[in-house]
C-alpha cells in the first residue's frame, strides 16, 4: 500500500502534481520545477521530508554499536553535534546513507531514506549481539518539514525559533507551543533548517510556515525540484548514485571516512584497501558541451570504449546547462577536463568532465 | 481548431491542415502532464515515418518522453522555433506548438483508431 504523509491533504489542496515515490504518495511539482528549484535559491522553500525514517539509537552501548556500523568516527561527535555517514556492509558497499545526531550522552537520532528505513532496522539490529542498546523506529510517529534557502533562518526566526542552531547541529526547541528539534541541516546547498515533530503538530507548522513566509517569498516545492537542487550540490542519492556494490571512497565520500578510526566497522577491510590499494570506479561530475540531457543509467564512453554509466544527470536551472554524475573506471588520464561521449538514443554528445559540487556552496 | 485534431491514446495529435498536409503535435493535456519542457528533437525534413513509429523525442526536467507519428507520413517543414525554445510549449499565451508538418498519403484504416478531440479530452480525464 502507498503512504502517505500527515501533510497530504495540504499538498492537494495547493495542487500538486502526486506521484508513487519510495512507496509513499508525494508532491513532485505543485507549479513548476524550474521556478521551485529557483525559489530555494533565491528566496525560501518549503519541502515536506515526513517520508524520510527517524531512528532513536539509545543505551551503554549506542556509541559502540553505530561505530560498528559507519565507517564515521561516532566517538567524535558531542552533544547536539550531526554527521553525515553511510551504513555499509560487510564488502564495504553502502546500504544507506545517514544523518547521524548526538542527542546526548547514549542517545542518537538517525535519519534514514525513506525506502530504505525497514531494511535499515532489519541490518542493524542483526549487527546487535550482545550491545546493551535500544534500537527505536519512530519514522511512523515522526514528521519532517525542511525550510531551505537564502530567507530560510529569517522565516523560522520570525516564527519563534530565535536562536538556530549552528550548521550540522540540531537543538530541542519550543515552536508554536510544541517541542520540536530544529537541525541546520538540508539536501539543497543552501542555508535552512530541517524541522522534526510529532506527526499531530506538521499541518499547523506547514501552514504557519506558508502563511507566515509570504514576506519572504516562501514556495511549497516538490520532489522535482529537490533532485535538481541536490544535484547541483552534487549531494549523492542513494539507488542513484549510491549502492551495495559501492564503496564510500568510490562514491568519493572519503572525506566522512576518518583515517584515524581505531574500531572496526562493517566493510572495513575493502573500504581501508580502496584507500591504500586504489579502486576501480570513481564518480565523478560532469557537464554537457554538446546540446541533450544525460540521464540515470545512460553509458559513459572515453577514447572510444566504454568506461562508465550515468547514475544522475538533468538539467541546472541554475547554471542554464545541463549535467550530471557518472560512474567512469579510475584512469589516471580522466581528469577534470577531459572530454568524455555520453550515449543518448544511440548518438554520441559530448560532456566534460568538471569539478564537483556543480554550483558554489551557500551554506555554513 | 482543436475540435479538428484526431488524438492517440499516447496524446499525439494530427490536425488537417490542407489534401494530405497535417500537423503534428502534443495535446495541451500532455505538455501539462510532462511539467517544464527543457529539450525537443525533431527529425530533418524529408524523413519519412511509419504510423506509431518515434520521430522525436521530449525532455522534461524529469524525463525524456519518445512522441509516436499518429499517421505515416513524410516530413516537410519542423517548428524550429520550439526546438531553439522548448520553453515555448509550456507558455499559455503561445500559440505554435506544433511539432512537425508532414504530406500524407494515409488512408481512412489508418485514421480509424485516432480519437475525435472531445473524446480524447473524456478519455484522459
Amino acid at each position: 500500500m502507498v503512504k502517505q504523509t500527515i501533510l497530504h491533504d495540504e499538498h492537494v489542496k495547493l495542487g500538486a502534481k502526486m506521484v508513487d515515490f519510495a512507496g509513499w504518495h508525494m508532491p513532485v511539482q505543485y507549479t513548476s520545477i524550474i521556478e521551485e528549484h529557483k525559489t530555494v535559491r533565491e528566496s525560501v522553500g518549503l519541502f515536506d521530508v515526513s517520508h524520510m525514517g527517524e531512528v532513536i539509537v539509545k543505551g551503554p552501548d549506542a556509541l559502540k554499536f553505530l561505530n560498528k556500523l559507519v565507517p564515521q568516527d561516532i566517538s567524535k561527535l558531542t552533544d547536539t553535534k550531526a554527521v553525515y555517514c553511510q551504513l555499509t556492509n560487510n564488502n564495504g558497499g553502502i546500504k544507506d546513507d545517514w544523518i547521524v545526531y548526538k542527542l546526548k550522552n547514549e542517545e542518537y537520532l538517525v535519519i534514514a531514506n525513506a525506502s530504505m528505513v525497514e531494511q535499515d532496522v532489519n541490518w542493524i539490529a542483526m549487527n546487535k549481539g550482545e550491545l546493551n542498546v535500544d534500537i527505536i523506529n519512530e519514522s511512523h510517529n515522526y514528521s519532517m518539514i525542511a525550510i531551505q534557502g537564502p530567507k530560510a533562518c529569517d522565516l523560522i526566526k520570525d516564527i519563534g525559533v530565535t536562536e538556530l542552531p549552528p550548521f550540522f547541529s540540531i537543538k530541542e526547541t519550543e515552536l508554536l507551543g510544541n517541542i520540536v528539534w530544529v537541525s541546520r541541516t538540508g539536501y539543497t546547498g543552501e542555508d535552512g533548517v530541517e524541522v522534526i515533530l510529532k506527526n499531530k503538530d506538521a499541518v499547523e507548522l506547514w501552514n504557519t510556515l506558508l502563511e507566515k513566509g509570504v514576506t519572504y517569498g516562501v514556495k511549497p516545492i516538490g520532489l522535482g525540484a529537490r533532485d535538481t537542487l541536490r544535484l547541483e550540490s552534487a549531494m549523492p542519492l542513494y539507488g542513484n548514485d549510491l549502492d551495495e556494490n559501492t564503496s564510500p571512497i568510490e562514491a568519493g565520500l572519503g572525506w566522512s571516512v576518518p583515517k584515524d578510526k581505531t574500531e572496526n566497522y562493517n566493510g572495513k577491510e575493502t573500504i581501508t584497501k580502496h584507500r591504500q590499494e586504489g579502486y576501480a570506479k570513481k564518480l565523478v561530475g560532469f557537464k554537457m558541451l554538446d546540446r541533450g540531457i544525460a540521464r540515470h543509467e545512460y553509458e559513459v564512453y572515453f577514447n572510444n570504449e566504454k568506461i562508465g554509466v550515468v547514475t544522475s544527470g538533468g538539467v541546472s536551472p541554475t547554471r542554464g546547462d545541463n549535467i550530471g554524475l557518472a560512474y567512469v573506471k579510475n584512469l589516471d588520464n580522466l581528469t577534470v577536463g577531459s572530454t568524455i561521449q555520453i550515449m543518448i538514443r544511440d548518438k554520441f554528445y559530448n560532456a566534460e568532465i568538471v569539478k564537483k559540487p556543480f554550483i558554489e556552496k551557500r551554506n555554513k | 481548431m482543436k475540435e479538428n485534431m484526431l488524438c492517440t491514446k499516447t496524446h499525439e495529435y494530427a490536425l488537417e491542415l490542407e489534401n494530405n498536409k497535417f500537423e503534428i503535435g502534443i495535446t495541451d493535456y500532455a505538455i501539462e502532464q510532462l511539467g517544464d519542457i527543457v529539450f525537443i528533437e525533431l527529425p530533418e525534413v524529408d524523413t519519412e515515418f511509419a504510423k506509431n513509429e518515434v520521430f522525436s523525442t521530449i525532455e522534461s526536467v524529469k524525463a525524456a518522453s519518445e512522441i509516436y507519428m499518429p499517421i505515416s507520413g513524410k516530413v516537410i517543414e519542423i517548428n524550429e522555433a520550439i526546438v531553439d525554445s522548448p520553453e515555448l510549449l509550456n507558455d499559455e499565451a503561445y500559440a505554435d506548438k506544433w511539432l512537425v508538418k508532414i504530406e500524407t498519403e494515409a488512408n481512412q484504416v489508418e485514421l480509424a483508431d485516432l480519437m475525435d478531440y472531445s473524446d480524447y479530452i473524456e478519455e484522459v480525464k
